[in-house]
């Protein structure tokens, strides 16, 4: 008889995982409107806008914690690479565009204007693309 | 690298997920492996092995002058 427990199966986590940081992402993002709406409607006082952007993070911190949880233990040592892949993909591709993005804007060049979400969002985008991409080596 | 496990596993009348859950890794490694699109690390080779009762060399053949 086979051991019910295994890692045979781990896509659940690893979806759920996903979602947990597109909802942590979607609070964070929220967390930096309500913050920027409140400035600008003097609602929000400096200390609250404080509080929130540090509230606003807090599921982010959790999904950092189970991510790690998830690599460290869950994950056999092909998923494993599947993800440091993605991980490194985003690394490499998002570093240069940042410098060229940063020296573009600095030259005087033109350059779109990056918002908050725009650069918190870009990241988590290129890890999923990474992912997928490494995915499909190893299939 | 080449390797002789869907023969291995096909003897024992395993699906992919009983080897997985055998080696305690995803079913997507098992799938790599025998494709030949992964090669495992040496304790997971050692592993393979063991359940398997042969040498690594029987079951893992490199690709040929191919010792990436």
């Amino acid at each position: 008889m086979i051991a019910a427990e295994s890692r045979a199966e781990p896509q659940p986590h690893g979806a759920s995982l996903y979602g947990l940081y597109v909802v942590a992402l979607t609070t964070s993002l929220l967390g930096n409107l309500l913050i920027r709406l409140g400035d600008r409607g003097r609602w929000l006082p400096p200390w609250g806008q404080i509080v929130l952007g540090a509230l606003s993070v807090a599921p982010l911190i959790v999904a950092a914690v189970m991510f790690w949880r998830l690599l460290r233990r869950d994950l056999d040592e092909m998923l494993q690479r599947i993800v440091l892949e993605g991980l490194a993909f985003a690394l490499v591709v998002y570093v240069p565009l940042a410098a060229l993005y940063v020296n573009m804007r600095t030259a005087g060049a033109w350059a779109p204007r990056l918002d908050a979400p725009d650069i918190v969002l870009a990241p988590a985008v290129l890890v999923a693309i990474g992912i997928a991409i490494a995915r499909r080596r190893y299939e | 690298m080449k390797n002789t496990l869907p023969v291995l596993r096909a003897e024992r009348g395993w699906s992919q997920g009983d080897l997985a859950e055998r080696l305690d890794v995803s079913r997507q490694t098992v799938n790599a492996l025998e494709r030949g699109k992964y090669d495992p690390s040496l304790p997971l080779a050692f592993k393979i092995a063991r359940l398997f009762g042969q040498p690594i060399e029987q079951i893992f053949e490199p690709d040929g002058g191919d010792h990436r």
